[in-house]
């Protein structure tokens, strides 16, 4: 500071009365410059570190808890808790999740969790501890089972529990305790799909992926609504209409629906008709020669209705019946678009069909599913990018959970039977059983499970992640059995189910317990533990280990974590056409997700099966369909027969229940996140202008809704929704039971009850 | 070229005449006794020179800067500035391409935005919006010129929402979708993005990482 003073008088002194640039300027400059590069940086670091400053999140990868569109998610959480839940970019669903997704960031804080096992006593539900709750739940089986065998229980499970789960559990039930009474909700809600890909193609599961949206030319939407229920999926359709102006899509439903908003071709059956629809799309095609004679040469074989060998013939004779112009009429579409809809599913370069509810919730679930199949057989819309049948799972993990491990009463793992001697055998072997040990008989589908119960066969029953004292059809009959049977109910808050419970066990929720989902295009990811569960909470895992240990079965259940139950299970897949024994944890933990086939730890995993590329089609080979032993796919003859709820003059409209965009279900999450209970109607009947103006019913007016079921009282929405002669409401509403009038007829083959077309009156009820 | 950048070079021009005339001429000004006819007034010649050195040296110099200001401050605003930074291509490119789904390529589809389509996004409402996205910029350039930033690279902070329901709230099509009034606290406070349904918004991370697909191609220079 001297130097420089001293310096600056110096030359001040000097250049006196001059014009020469001196040193003193020189500095002055240099000091000027010095502060501005100065205040710039300072003004940078002060930009940097107001970012800096912002409280620090850790993002984590995982999966959204709700439908089986199964989008991936990044977590961030701060302190413990979730504080931002967005669309993980990486995943297949490209950053992109719905409303529900969105507020996930809600779900882990909402009050009113259960933190205590509880046990009814007096009526009453009382908080107990663990240990009093699970000796009672295991000396209330072991007696069920000493006294009327091991059919007086049943699991009933849900595909919202983790693989780890529904493995462990149907394991213990089939292999330990020696019953197939393990059902649960997918039996409500894809059981005919399931049914349907094993009849045609030999094997469960869909052959291609949501990969094929990007390539589709054509949408075949048929009794699926995914603008609201598998949104995402819907806006990566629309995204591919956007890129190429030639793409169309066709809904077709019963109701104006928001995907129908959005659609080229809205065809709108008569309830309980559409089989007519699908068949008479088949005669055009083989009328204008839109037939793929190749491929259904090379590929395909014929089936008639009772299982006998047929060929092309046969099928030309069986179309006879489905004129356009003579089934247009019961049908409810006109001739002509039925024509134009059939030539555009044929003639496209690629057509896409996605199905679900509508026609698995259906009595012809199964003929729904094969002939949908059929057309893509037919036309030669498969095995290409952007050609197949895909059909969309409701729960999040349906298809891996439940489908996969087998947890269904008339399946056993990877597309192994129940009925099958073989099967039975196999895994007996694979599980270190006895031989014998699994029961020859298929096990209680839901439905007769509920009707055992109601006739006091089945004594006890545990209910795992799921609500069937909302989700049941026919809802007050099977409520009153549910109230009789030692009913054992796990979940995460008070539902409509654990009011029917004799004992509550508080579970863990997502995030705060590990285990894979699998989603409805055969991918399987990973979620990862990374919130503690509030209270006494365990998970679903931690109680089926304990009841195993307490029923006699330490010896069968040995993998007690997620990840030992994992490697267990994957090696077990090697032994069969499922094969993902190369999903190791580690690549499930790295990877954003991976599909089956995935027979090794260097294999990518399968995007399309029975095409060269899945492990399994012989070298050489471009299609093999080789769930059948003859390689090919069948076609079934199904007919159409109307076995849906009849309608009369008594019951002369319809009912058919749905989903909203905002609601998962039967609400015991969502309708508790209060932006979506404060967004979103309570329960209510659609009704349609013209069928409102026939019954004198007002907007908003006070009904009766009565079916040969039941009957329930609300408002009524006077919209253009539902097709005259159709109503529609939703069952997420706990306080608005709408299956009550559902009725519990179900499809012969894969025993999914009909929740789509109940018959039903309607009278005002207003003063 | 904007207007302001031919006021810049008219006005830092005539700074240059104006300073080489006064070096040239100013010494004989000063000796000078008689006044200079300049126009309708007579100077002398010292005030000539004070009047000359005034504009050369102060007020043309101050208008030059201040244009320049204004034209750099406005000319940030184009694609092209934007694009003057190679991480920047991939946006850029994605922008343009017919074929992209991504929201930037939509909105540059729709044509509701014509020019300057980085910025009006990134850029919140009002003087303040304007200043902070300014400040963001300045913030690019000393990390981009100082080299202090990492390929591929990710928008720090978040995305105001604001920008988005400034154009979408209150039309039809936005209001029509229940899940919008559900959320429309949400979305209003910023914690839940817009981008969670209709996103990505841009190429993803892993889509400008060597190795990708489409990693070439969005590498191309767009300029």
């Amino acid at each position: 500071m001297d130097e420089e003073q001293g310096e600056a008088g110096d030359s001040s002194g000097g250049a006196e009365g001059t014009t020469s640039f001196s040193r003193r300027d020189a500095l002055r400059i240099a000091s000027a410059l010095g502060l501005v590069s100065l205040g710039g940086g300072a003004a940078w670091a002060l930009l940097e570190g107001e970012l800096a400053h912002q409280p620090a999140v850790s993002w984590h990868k995982s999966v959204c808890r709700y439908c089986g569109t199964g989008c991936g998610v990044q977590v961030g959480i701060r302190d413990k808790q979730v504080v931002e839940v967005r669309g993980d970019e990486d995943a297949h669903n490209r950053g992109k999740l719905c409303i529900k997704g969105s507020l996930l960031p809600v779900l882990n804080t909402l009050p009113g969790r259960l933190t205590t096992p509880l046990i009814r006593k007096d009526g009453k539900l009382e908080p107990a501890s663990w240990e009093e709750a699970m000796s009672l739940v295991a000396s209330r089986f072991s007696a069920a089972i000493r006294e009327d065998g091991p059919n007086a229980v049943a699991f009933y499970g849900s595909g919202q529990l983790y693989t780890e789960e529904s493995y462990t559990a149907n394991k213990l039930f089939k292999a330990g305790i020696g019953t197939n009474n393990v059902d649960g909700n997918p039996r409500l809600c894809m059981a005919s799909a399931a049914v349907g890909y094993t009849r045609v193609f030999g094997k469960d599961e869909p052959p291609g992926a949501y990969e094929d949206i990007d390539h589709a030319k054509v949408f075949f939407l048929a009794g699926a609504n995914p603008a609201e229920c598998h949104q995402p999926l819907f806006e990566r359709m629309l995204a591919r209409r956007r890129a190429d102006p030639e793409v169309r899509i066709v809904c077709v439903d019963p109701r104006r629906t928001m995907t129908a908003e959005y659609s080229d071709f809205h065809l709108a059956p008569r309830p309980g008709a559409d089989l007519l629809l699908l068949w008479s799309m088949a005669k055009v095609m083989l009328d204008e020669g839109l037939f793929d004679d190749k491929f259904i040469a090379e590929h395909v074989a014929f089936r008639t209705n009772e299982g006998k060998a047929a060929g092309l013939e046969e099928l030309a004779a069986f179309l006879e019946d489905f004129v356009p112009e003579d089934v247009e009429v019961q049908l409810g579409i006109s001739s002509a678009q039925i024509r134009e809809v059939a030539h555009l599913f044929a003639a496209s370069d690629a057509t896409m069909s996605l199905w679900t509810m509508g026609f698995n919730q259906r009595v012809d679930g199964v003929a729904l599913n094969t002939t949908i199949n059929a057309l893509h057989l037919l036309s030669g819309q498969i095995g290409r990018p952007g050609a197949t049948p895909m059909s969309l799972t409701g729960q999040a993990n349906a298809c891996g959970g439940v489908r996969d491990t087998g947890s269904l009463s008339h399946i056993l793992p990877h597309g192994r039977m129940i009925a099958k001697a073989e099967d039975r055998a196999e895994m007996e072997k694979l599980w270190g059983v006895p031989e014998g040990r699994i029961q020859a008989q298929p096990g209680l589908h839901a439905v007769a499970l509920f009707q055992a119960i109601e006739e006091g066969k089945v004594r006890c029953l545990l209910n795992m992640c799921t609500n069937p004292g909302q989700s049941l059809p026919n809802l007050a009959r099977y409520r009153d059995a549910m109230d009789k049977v030692f009913l054992v109910v796990t979940d995460v808050f008070e539902t409509a189910s654990t009011e029917l419970a004799d004992v509550v066990l508080p579970s863990a929720l997502w995030l705060e317990k590990e285990g894979v989902y699998g989603q409805s295009e055969r991918r399987y990811q990973l979620l990862e533990k990374l919130l503690d569960a509030p209270g006494q909470a365990r998970s679903d895992l931690e109680i089926l280990v304990d009841l195993a240990a307490r029923l006699g079965h330490e010896q069968l259940i040995t993998a007690k974590t997620p990840s030992a139950v994992w490697d267990e299970y994957r090696l077990l897949s090697a032994h069969s056409k499922y094969d993902f024994s190369g999903m190791t944890r580690e690549r499930l933990r790295a990877a954003h997700g991976l599909q089956w086939p995935c027979p090794s730890e260097t294999h990518p995993g399968t995007v399309r099966r029975y095409i060269a590329g899945d492990p399994f089609v012989p070298k050489g080979q471009e299609v093999r369909f080789y769930g059948h032993p003859d390689g090919r796919a069948y076609v079934h003859l199904v007919p159409y027969e109307d076995r849906s709820d009849p309608v009369d003059a008594d019951f002369p409209l319809v009912l058919t229940t749905g989903r909203i965009v905002e609601q998962w279900h039967t609400g015991t999450m969502t309708d508790r996140i209060p932006e979506i209970r404060q967004g979103t109607p309570r329960g209510h009947v659609e009704m349609h202008f013209a069928d409102a103006d026939v019954l004198g019913i007002r907007d908003g007016e006070q009904v009766r809704v009565q079916s040969r079921y039941g009957a329930i009282e609300g408002p009524v929405r006077v919209t253009r929704g539902p097709r005259p002669g159709t109503l529609f409401a939703s069952f997420y509403d706990a306080k608005w039971l709408i299956n009550q009038v559902v009725c519990d007829r179900v499809d012969p083959l894969s025993k999914q009850p009909d929740f789509k077309t109940t018959a039903v009156s309607v009278r005002s009820v207003s003063a | 070229m904007s207007l302001f950048a031919w006021v810049t070079l008219g006005v830092g021009g005539l700074t240059l005449v104006l300073g080489l005339l006064l070096l040239i001429r100013g010494p004989s000004w000063l000796k000078r006794t008689r006044p200079i006819q300049l126009g309708v007034v007579a100077l002398s010649g010292v005030a000539t020179y004070k009047l000359v050195a005034f504009f050369a040296i102060a007020a043309l110099p101050v208008a030059t800067l201040g244009a320049a200001h204004v034209e750099l401050l406005e000319g940030a605003k184009s694609v092209e500035a934007c694009a003057g930074c190679h991480v920047m291509w991939p946006m850029v490119n994605d922008l343009h391409d017919p074929a992209s789904d991504s929201l930037a390529a939509r909105h540059f589809k729709n044509r509701y935005i014509q020019g300057e389509e980085c910025y009006h996004c990134h850029s919140g409402y009002g003087f303040n919006g304007a200043l902070s996205a300014k400040l963001e910029g300045y913030r690019h350039l000393v990390r981009y010129t100082t080299g202090i930033y990492q390929e591929p690279i990710r928008m720090r902070g978040k995305f105001d929402t604001a920008s988005c329901l400034n154009c979408h709230e209150g039309t039809r099509p936005f209001e029509a979708i229940n899940s919008h009034h559900v959320a429309s606290e949400r979305l209003a406070e910023g914690t839940m993005s817009c981008t969670n349904c209709h996103g990505p918004a841009h190429p993803t991370r892993s889509e400008r990482t060597p190795g990708d697909a489409h990693y070439q191609g969005l590498m191309r220079d767009p300029l």
